[in-house]
């Protein structure tokens, strides 16, 4: 069985260059970073702090590389967690990506739908997809998992 | 007593009885007729490999009966055949090879083109091969995916010995083995079950997943490998995959080859064997693998006479009733009413020759035919291990005939074959189309090994005598289970779907988009935007945020336009080009500070979008940052002539023409959300897009509501927008354009600046100008409403069609766009279409001096 929740995060977005982004001293404000390509992090933070790490990645980055982008992006994900131990399975239900571990996370196809699945305690994922699909991928892990019980 | 029902007949069955062995047990010898000339075709290889048995069970039609179990109850239905299997009166075609020649699709009905059209429908049903069932409802099958380090695919002892050495790697990996039947179930008596069996608990106990009556129907990158199973579709991704998945006995090609009555040795031996019915009173043996059939076929009772030698002919008319034979000794025949044969093994090799740019290695007998029981677990286990195990050629393999089918599912035969070289087409590969030959149901598993050896020994050059390409899949699946993995009927949806919806929008899919057709009534909506003030979601259209040092470089590079011209504040309409100077996309280019810039795009096209400009980025090392903000952001468009009023009593900004000109943009503040206002004109008239954060549309949207009742403000959807879109000439990108239209053709000249020394397109565009134009999109004016698609013509002749259309009350016609053909660069300027006259006319129709649209 697994229990799926909307996830309260926001999302800020940060480009710059490659050794830029490696040098970087990440926030705190329990922020999840997720280096989703050479030139891009994510930062997965609990809601209400979205602002406050805007701020501090601007001047971050900023002292580092003075043309760097960041953004808050809350608006543009939907973050739903699979909680239980059905979560693997339900997961695998919709998707080919391999849970990721704890603090990990991997991107690819979730329900036919660009997505990043964060690793989090005790098995349990968070999804991440595009607000615009966001109905789309709960109503389709709550269909096509059903044989693994995902509830809301 | 437990029973199936064939064509009516009540047949008994036994336990562990396919539907094939429980009918040939009641006496059918015909399963099916041959697809073009109707003979008779009886079971064959009982393996599932040939297409000798397909028949309807319970309403599925082309179902193996051979690899169906038997269930009490079961109703099967022959095929093919007209009135029916056993008397086919259709059989006279095998009497007209004359009228029927190799190539014939290519010869026949090509003139006048109308009879193809109606030949094709008589030769379709001709050849039976079962119906649809139409009116059955279908559900997709169930899909799940899987991953595993290794995938082994075959139950065999190689894949057992593949996947249970696989499994005993290091860091326990996740090893499964899919096999189409139950594993050993169709192996013999005998040693190799004994060793199945064995290789069966290692596996279970080294900790491999067996998934029985799963069959692989393809070979995909990836690894990746769709498993048809009894729950639905398994679709595995692995990290590397190992076919196992055996030989079939070479098929014998010589006159009656195709007679019920001819058997592969295998499959004589499982029936006699497995489900204890005799093939034939008495039978004429010939092996050469040393498999051991006669043996089997004389525990059944069978009178069997072996010899050693070709069979140079079967004979009889609906059956073998005897065979001639060349031995040592001489030509030789026999009377007998079963012919088995074991002249060799053809790989079941499908699977690896659609793999070749991937990982996927071959293991025992699909590799190494005819390999020994030790042979055969010494190859899996190297594969297990990763290693390539050995392989060689097919031997013995036999020669062809004097005749006889090569093809028995296309109904190709060696004359034809030979027919196809003398014509001077001088391939496999080219043969193969020519004569359709591998191109059955058994996707080549008899065949193709036939047609490469002889296009070999007719002399074709090594490159062109190689075996034919093989495609997924290679067993046919349903087509509830082909889409069982398509769910992905994705809706997007804008953050205002739901007030959409209970405002009584009647929601249309617009590509992937779910959006609002009219909110009931489409002249009213029309109104409010001409005479007062609308708004509506346009969400979905794709927003980029472009930044960085060289961002101006990049759209300069990218855009027909002059981006330094564009002033931080304004707007320029944008066309995107593809190398070929080909419109792929059209938006708006906004200005913003710091060297950045908003564009908008089509809705729908956002992701092709951002690849085109991200490949450009990363092509040219440039140092610019693109954020796809088109689910961050969401718009609306407010328009009409009271646009502006509403705003104002929202917003303390300044909205005038000079804080907002058109096409231009500013930062404003409505009703407490933040938005980017960009002055916009598709509507043709004043209008502002207002861009804001998508957490706040419901709010935005629900204010602009409330204020814009003193102008008796109603939303408007797609349908009153084409109206809208229309009366003012402008176009949609996909409904009025093709693949290949260049600017020119679509009367966008206006928006490309050739005076640029480079842009994406722009040499292409220079090239294609100096040749005239051969069709062209053209604005007309119908004194009668036709269809959207109607073929517009010109004395008599197609030049066109209609691609858009709409009664305009602005306008006092029904106007639309259409593509109209030209000749040496001229086009006509009246034409017909759909019993209405259509005129070229100027565009736009509506306001062109677009005064109202400035405000």
């Amino acid at each position: 069985v697994a229990e799926i929740r909307r996830a309260r995060i926001d999302v800020v977005l940060a480009q710059a260059g490659q050794e830029t982004l490696d040098r970087l001293v990440l926030p705190g404000h329990g922020a999840r970073p997720l280096r989703t390509a050479p030139d891009e992090l994510l930062c997965v933070v609990p809601a209400g702090s979205g602002t406050d790490v805007v701020r501090e990645l601007e001047d971050r980055i900023a002292a580092l590389e003075p043309d760097g982008l960041v953004l808050d992006v809350t608006d543009g994900w939907a973050g739903w967690t699979l909680v239980g131990p059905g979560a693997e399975r339900a997961l695998a239900a919709v998707s080919p990506l391999a849970a990721p571990d704890v603090d990990a996370f991997v991107q690819g196809d979730v329900a036919r739908v660009g997505a990043k699945v964060l690793g989090e305690p005790d098995g349990a994922l968070t999804i991440l997809v595009p607000s615009s699909v966001e109905d789309h991928v709960v109503e389709r892990l709550l269909a096509d998992a059903r044989a693994t019980e995902v509830r809301p | 007593v437990a029973s199936i029902e064939v064509d009516g007949r009540r047949i008994a069955v036994q336990d562990g009885d396919t539907v094939a062995s429980a009918a040939f047990r009641g006496g059918i010898r015909t399963f099916t007729r041959s697809i073009k000339s109707h003979r008779r075709r009886g079971l064959y290889c009982l393996s599932g490999d040939c297409a000798n048995c397909l028949v309807t069970v319970d309403g599925h039609p082309n179902t193996r009966a051979c690899t169906t179990r038997a269930h009490d109850g079961m109703r099967v239905r022959r095929e093919t055949g007209w009135p029916n299997t056993e008397h086919d009166v259709l059989a006279i075609t095998d009497r007209l090879h004359w009228a029927m020649p190799v190539g014939f699709y290519y010869k026949v009905f090509v003139r006048p083109r109308w009879a193809w059209e109606r030949a094709e429908r008589i030769i379709r049903r001709a050849t039976g091969v079962g119906s649809l069932p139409t009116r059955a409802r279908a559900e997709p099958a169930a899909a799940r995916f899987e991953r595993c380090d290794v995938l082994v695919i075959g139950g065999g002892v190689a894949g057992l010995a593949a996947a249970a050495m696989a499994a005993a790697g290091e860091g326990s990996p996740r090893v499964i083995l899919a096999d189409e039947g139950a594993i050993g179930a169709s192996a013999p008596a005998g040693s190799r079950r004994d060793a199945i069996q064995a290789l069966t608990r290692e596996a279970r106990a080294a900790g491999v997943e067996l998934l029985e009556h799963h069959t692989a129907i393809g070979l995909y990158a990836g690894p990746s490998v769709p498993l048809v199973g009894p729950d639905g579709l398994v679709e595995v991704d692995a990290g590397r995959a190992i076919v196992a998945t055996g030989a079939v006995e070479a098929h014998g090609v010589f006159p009656g080859n195709d007679l019920p009555g001819v058997w592969l040795g295998r499959g004589a031996a499982r029936l006699a064997g497995s489900h204890g019915v005799a093939p034939g009173a008495r039978a004429v043996v010939l092996d050469r693998t040393g498999e051991g059939v006669a043996e089997v076929l004389r525990g059944a009772g069978v009178d069997v006479i072996e010899f050693e030698g070709t069979v140079r002919a079967a004979n009889g008319r609906s059956q073998v009733t005897g065979v001639t034979v060349e031995t040592a000794e001489g030509r030789r025949s026999f009377a007998c009413d079963a012919l088995v044969l074991s002249l060799g093994h053809s790989p079941r090799d499908a699977l690896l020759r659609m793999a070749a740019d991937d990982p996927a290695i071959g293991a025992g007998d699909v590799v190494a035919p005819g390999c020994s029981l030790e042979e055969a677990i010494e190859s899996g286990r190297a594969a297990g291990r990763g290693e390539t195990p050995p392989a060689h050629d097919p031997d013995p393999w036999p020669a062809l005939g004097a005749g006889g089918y090569v093809c028995p599912c296309e109904d190709v035969g060696v004359h034809e074959l030979e027919a196809a070289w003398a014509e001077g087409w001088r391939s496999s590969e080219i043969i193969k189309r020519y004569t359709t030959a591998t191109m059955g149901p058994c996707q080549g598993a008899l065949c193709s090994r036939h047609l490469a050896r002889f296009a070999e020994g007719m002399g074709a050059p090594t490159a062109a005598a190689g075996r034919t390409t093989a495609r997924p899949p290679v067993r046919a699946p349903i087509l509830a289970d082909l889409v069982g993995t398509v769910h992905e009927s994705i809706q997007l949806r804008t953050a205002l779907h739901v007030r959409h919806v209970d405002a009584g929008a009647r929601i249309d899919r617009s590509g992937s988009w779910m959006r609002p057709g009219t909110y009931g009534d489409v002249a009213e909506e029309i109104r409010a935007v001409r005479e007062r003030v609308s708004i509506m979601d346009v969400s979905t259209l794709a927003r980029f945020l472009i930044a960085g040092r060289d961002a101006r470089r990049l759209l300069d590079e990218v855009f027909p336009i002059d981006v330094a011209g564009v002033a931080p504040g304004r707007a320029r309409y944008v066309i995107a080009l593809d190398e070929a100077g080909y419109v792929m996309d059209d938006g708006l280019l906004a200005a913003l500070l710091d060297e950045r810039y908003l564009l908008t795009s089509t809705s729908g096209g956002a992701e092709r979008m951002e690849a085109w400009l991200r490949d450009r980025i990363d092509r040219r090392g440039l140092h610019v940052h693109l954020v796809n903000r088109t689910a961050q952001l969401g718009a609306i468009n407010v328009a009409g002539p009271h646009a502006r009023d509403l705003l104002a009593r929202l917003a303390d900004d300044d909205l005038s023409r000079d804080a907002i000109p058109y096409p231009g943009h500013a930062e404003i503040t409505v009703a407490g959300v933040p938005c980017i206002a960009i002055a916009a004109g598709f509507v043709g008239e004043l209008a502002f897009e207002l861009h804001h954060p998508r957490s706040r549309s419901v709010e935005l949207w629900d204010a602009l509501l409330d204020a814009g009742t003193a102008w008796d403000l109603r939303p408007h959807g797609l349908d009153a927008l084409d109206v809208l879109r229309l009366e003012k000439g402008h176009i949609y990108l996909g409904q009025d354009t093709l693949p290949d239209d260049h600017p020119a053709k679509l009367g966008l000249g206006w928006a490309v600046d050739m005076t640029k020394p480079a842009f994406v397109g722009r040499t292409s565009l220079i090239r294609m100008a100096t040749l005239p134009l051969e069709r062209r999109l053209v604005p007309l004016r119908f004194d009668a409403s036709p269809q959207r698609g109607a073929p517009l013509t010109f004395d008599g002749a197609i030049v066109g069609r209609v691609t858009s259309c709409t009664d305009s009350t602005a306008v006092g016609a029904p106007i639309g766009l259409g593509w109209v053909r030209g000749t040496d660069g001229r086009f006509p300027s009246t034409l017909t279409t759909d019993g209405a006259t259509a005129t070229v006319s100027a565009t736009p129709f509506y306001d062109p001096e677009g005064g109202r649209l400035r405000g």
